[in-house]
């Protein structure tokens, strides 16, 4: 078959078997690809490896080995249409601390569950699960942090890249979904895997007002006007949907979000360095505010609404 | 026909017949009731950027009956200017009578033709009362002559045109006219950047030129468009020492 | 005519005791042409912080809008506003930014910094940072504006006589400018108040 007064086919020979060792690293594929020969393209580097390797995936019996483990690449589906790493990483967040978002009449409400409280502990930040990320906009962060603040940078940058556009604030959905691209990017290309991150958005812009969004790792997102993430989000979940009212103003939401995070935590108190208050409104001036709740505040309103523990109460 | 020579004293008298084209014009009172030729420069000078002077006479007086304005090289529009009223003054001394405006403008444009090319930078109107009544003529170092019943000359000029066209009625009253002449000024030293000063008004009548008025523009911008006071919100208090 | 005088500027600011004071012309041009008398050259980054920017105006907008992006970036992410000092670097770094292609503007920038001493600065357009300790000019009537400053300017003065002195010394070397002018605007910055003023001026 292989004429040695013709050099133009011993070249194309040679060349296309260089290109499927390259492709795929096992010399013997070059027996199983033979009878192909004269369809495969010229130049080694136009042959195209996956979908060589998946007309051929049978005979590659050293992949076989693996090929159950559907959850060790993020961007390849079970059989049964799932994409595990996608899953693993919100059991992640499923320990993170919670952080729940109603809202409200005139403005959302972030409540948050910090984890890590030790008094050696320094933080150059005010806060540590909330956000601002611009003037009409904050997100409250459930996953792993060093994830969020990947992500958070994105999200402030994007902010200021649609201001110095449009002269004008990002519209909330658009920056979230801008957001949950990247966070979808990392389930399909690349090999890397997801974003650990759930968030919850709050905002406001000039077309739909008030706006509260969560989103999770596989860069899904959705509109709500009581949301939970983290730990225990479903048990939360639940109990927003039973308790939540349309006309709540900021304070009732507050107290259903105290409330809900009390009964919710796995933690027998409720004690005001445990937790993190932000809201976001409009003052009478027309301008939005983001605003942090000062732990003094913060313990005052637990009182108030009765959350607390006695001991706090008695002094 | 029994002939009023009241306004021609200094002259001789021309026989009737003596030049046929004159005939009744020469004689006869003006035609029209406003013998207004008005007269409206700013006074800049500016040198590049930089303004060299605020208060420039722009208006150069040729001889008690005729004006010349000055427009492009200040050095050229003196020069040429002073040399035209020598040369006006001389016509007088050799022929008994005052130099029409014609006469007067086509000398000049004569000579600024001769130099045509060589860099002189003139534009001016030469506006004057002769025999014939008011008389209004454009002249320019490239040696353009024009007659007309109005002109506007220098970088100013299109805004002034503007206003100046959207006003004008041959039949205007004097004050009219000038109130109208300093409006097209004002309105050309806002929008300008080399315009600006003062806002001359003068009015050409039978018996030579008058000065009307001499506005400051930075005065008159505050009469035409006055800006109401507005209160002050806060006291100013003294800084606390850090 | 040089780029930098298409639109026509004048800008100024001045140090006083414990407070500064920044001034601008209104005029914006085409060259001799007046376009509008109500433009901005002076800006707001924060309550203690300004900018002048003088030169061709769509790199003074664009220019500005960049710093306040840079700006607000900073302060989410440090959560406090930026020194008078660091500002200025940030100005210098964007303007070298751009070392081949400039922006054609020259930044005046005056600040309260830490304990609210008053600093002021300007720079070239590839952003040569000059420090001074009493007043700083740029813009095409800068030539009139040295002089008049340095005849007017005294040390240590106090808000209303700053005021004062900076407004007559923009007025009158604006009026000896064809391309600036047309009104003034001057802000008055002490720690404790902002004051904003429009000054009423020649009209041509």
């Amino acid at each position: 078959m292989l004429c040695r007064s013709d050099p133009i086919t011993l070249r194309l020979v040679f060349d296309a078997f260089l290109g499927v060792q390259v492709a795929l690293g096992f010399s013997f594929c070059y027996y199983i690809f033979l009878p192909d020969l004269p369809s495969l393209p010229r130049r080694p580097s136009a042959l195209p490896s996956r979908s060589v390797a998946g007309r051929r995936n049978e005979p590659i019996l050293a992949q076989s080995r693996m090929s159950r483990r559907y959850d060790s690449r993020t961007t390849i589906f079970s059989p049964e249409g799932r994409l595990y790493q996608v899953e693993y990483a919100m059991e992640a967040i499923g320990n993170a601390g919670a952080a729940i978002g109603i809202l409200a009449r005139d403005g959302v409400i972030l409540v948050g569950e910090k984890k890590v409280t030790s008094k050696l502990l320094q933080t150059s930040r005010s806060t540590e699960k909330m956000y601002k990320i611009d003037d009409h906009l904050a997100c409250a962060v459930a996953g792993i942090m060093s994830d969020a603040n990947i992500l958070i940078n994105t999200a402030r940058v994007q902010a200021q890249r649609y201001t110095f556009a449009y002269q004008e604030p990002m519209p909330v959905e658009q920056l979230v979904q801008s957001l949950c691209d990247t966070k979808q990017g990392y389930t399909q290309f690349g090999g890397l895997r997801p974003f650990g991150v759930s968030f919850l958005f709050a905002g406001w812009d000039k077309n739909y007002g008030f706006q509260l969004y969560m989103s999770d790792p596989s860069g899904n997102y959705s509109g709500w006007k009581a949301a939970a993430i983290g730990a225990n989000n479903q048990a939360a979940q639940s109990m927003l949907k039973q308790d939540y009212k349309d006309d709540f103003t900021r304070e009732e939401a507050v107290q259903l979000a105290l409330k809900v995070l009390s009964k919710t935590m796995d933690s027998t108190s409720l004690t005001s360095e445990k937790l993190e208050l932000a809201e976001i409104f409009v003052e009478p001036s027309g301008d939005v505010k983001y605003q942090v709740c000062k732990p003094e505040l913060l313990e005052k309103l637990l009182v108030k609404h009765g959350v607390t523990q006695a001991a706090t109460e008695s002094t | 026909m029994k002939l009023d020579l009241s306004g021609l004293q200094s002259f001789p008298s021309i026989p009737g017949g003596a030049v046929d084209d004159l005939g009744e014009d020469l004689f006869a009172p003006p035609s029209f009731q406003l013998p207004a030729c008005s007269d409206v420069p700013d006074s800049r000078a500016s040198m590049g950027g930089y303004i060299s002077s605020q208060s420039v006479k722009k208006i150069i007086e040729i001889n008690p009956y005729m004006l010349g304005t000055m427009a492009g090289g200040a050095a050229d529009c003196q020069f040429w200017h002073r040399n035209l009223g020598i040369k006006c003054r001389l016509h007088e001394l050799a022929n008994k009578r005052r130099i029409s405006v014609t006469g007067a403008s086509k000398l000049l444009a004569n000579i600024l033709y001769s130099y045509r090319g060589m860099g002189l930078s003139v534009g001016t109107m030469i506006a004057g009362w002769d025999e014939k009544g008011p008389g209004l003529y454009y002249v320019d170092s490239e040696g353009g002559r024009l007659k007309g019943t109005r002109f506007s000359v220098g970088s100013g000029s299109p805004y002034a045109y503007g206003v100046l066209d959207s006003g004008y009625r041959f039949d205007m009253p004097v004050e009219e006219a000038a109130e109208l002449a300093r409006r097209a000024i004002y309105h050309a030293t806002f929008r300008d950047g080399a315009s600006g000063g003062v806002a001359s008004v003068y009015h050409v009548g039978p018996d030579g030129w008058k000065k009307l008025s001499g506005d400051d523009v930075g005065e008159l911008h505050y009469k035409y468009y006055p800006v109401a006071p507005t209160p002050v919100e806060q006291e100013m208090t003294d800084a606390p020492a850090a | 005519m040089s780029i930098f005088e298409y639109n026509g500027s004048a800008v100024v600011a001045m140090v006083g005791k414990n407070c500064f004071a920044i001034a601008s012309d209104r005029r914006l041009g085409v060259n001799l042409q007046t376009i509008a008398t109500d433009f901005q050259r002076i800006f707001k980054i924060h309550d203690k912080l300004y900018i002048g920017l003088s030169g061709l105006a769509t790199d003074v907008q664009t220019l500005y809008q960049r710093l306040i992006f840079r700006h607000k970036l900073y302060q989410l992410r440090e959560e406090r506003d930026m020194k008078p000092q660091t500002f200025a670097s940030l100005v210098s770094a964007l303007l070298y930014e751009k070392r081949f292609g400039p922006y054609f503007c020259m930044p005046v920038i005056a600040g309260l910094g830490d304990d609210d001493a008053p600093f002021i600065c300007t720079m070239d357009c590839i952003g040569a940072k000059e420090l001074a300790k009493d007043f700083v000019v740029s813009g095409t009537a800068s030539e009139s504006l040295y002089g008049a400053c340095e005849s007017m300017y005294k040390p240590n003065m106090e808000p209303e006589e700053l005021f004062e002195t900076i407004s007559q010394a923009l007025l009158s070397s604006v009026d000896r400018d064809c391309l600036s002018g047309w009104g003034g605007h001057v802000l008055l910055v002490t720690p404790t108040e902002v004051q904003e003023r429009t000054l009423k001026g020649r009209m041509d």
